[in-house]
């Protein structure tokens, strides 16, 4: 078997910066700590390692606004709960994207006739990808995610 | 904590029926109602798990489970009021604390007594209380955060969310 001996040396790749930006931003999406539902439950999922979002450059779930690229709004947003979504919102730095993951986070789910919870955090918030379902299987969030990467690097999705 | 006189009638000298689980479910008038509380307190019912009311339109039924750690026995009580007054337990289990504050937010039920009554689920300024069937439910309200962190309610959907 022939010896392979590592020098540490790289290969040269030429690009855009800005695609090399848009690239670093895509696989590192650090999420901010926080679930409101049920769907927080599957959110968790995600981050554990039968799912692993770690694959895809997002497992620091960071327990801070001031250091999370991606807000994922899991679970239902109350009423009370609203103003404090938009404050974490406001705290975290850009570039910034949101996932709306849910059923009642898209258009209030099984409360939408209720009196407390707010009809869509888009109303709050605005939102880059939803992710339907109640909840959505850790898989979908995944795809969610991916669908996120792509649209910031400018690809679209089929 | 069985009766002597008749067991399957009475406990502690009040008649019961026994509920669709099993449970014993005693009916109190308001005046009974404390001093009956105090007893069941003292003969090993130490743990107050519930405290919930049901709106029956002409009266409001407040509704306590209490379970007995030793015993290991649940028994319901059920209060009828008119005037959705009732007093306090909390001299009794503290935990009541919270429940009766849950109820008063939900239900509008006053609780006598009471060192702290006001809402803990929903904002201060809260017009109605939700789960009562004359509950207006086509006005929407909306909340919103002032400059120091507290909420305020507002009617106008501008304003808050
Ligand atoms: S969409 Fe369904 S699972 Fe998700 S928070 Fe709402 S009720 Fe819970």
């Amino acid at each position: 078997m022939a010896q392979v001996t590592k020098t540490g040396e790289l290969g040269i790749v030429t690009t855009k910066l800005d695609e090399a930006m848009k690239w670093g931003r895509s696989n590192s999406l650090w999420p901010l700590t926080f679930g409101l539902a049920c769907c927080a439950i599957e959110m968790m999922a995600v981050q554990a390692s039968h799912a692993d979002v770690s694959r895809f450059g997002s497992e620091i779930f960071r327990a801070s606004p001031r250091q999370a690229d991606l807000m994922i709004v899991a679970g239902t947003v109350t009423k009370k709960m609203a103003p404090r979504v938009r404050r974490l919102y406001d705290e975290m730095p850009y570039p910034k994207y949101v996932i709306a993951m849910g059923a009642c986070v898209i258009q209030g789910g099984p409360y939408a006739r209720g009196y407390s919870v707010v009809l869509g955090v888009d109303r709050v918030i605005p939102v880059d990808v939803y992710v339907p379902g109640c909840p959505p299987t850790p898989e979908a969030l995944q795809f969610g995610l991916i669908t996120l990467q792509k649209k910031i690097r400018g690809e679209t999705n089929r | 904590m069985e009766d002597t006189e008749d067991k399957q009638k009475t406990f502690m000298g009040k008649e019961y029926t026994l509920g669709k689980d099993g449970r014993k479910i005693i009916f109190l008038t308001k005046d009974e109602f404390l001093p009956f509380m105090k007893r069941l307190k003292e003969s090993g019912f130490s743990h107050l798990s519930l405290i919930t009311g049901v709106d029956r339109r002409d009266y409001i039924e407040v509704v306590y489970h209490l379970h007995s750690i030793s015993t290991n026995e649940i028994v319901v009580i059920k209060v009828k009021t008119k005037d959705s007054r009732v007093p306090s337990v909390t001299s009794l289990w503290s935990s009541a604390d919270w429940d009766e504050r849950e109820q008063y937010d939900m239900m509008g039920i006053i609780f006598e007594g009471h060192p702290n009554l006001k809402r803990i689920l929903l904002p201060e300024g809260w017009i109605g209380h939700p789960l009562r069937k004359n509950y207006d439910m086509d006005t929407p309200q909306y909340v919103n955060m002032d400059e120091d962190g507290e909420d305020y309610v507002t009617f106008d959907s501008g304003d808050g969310w």
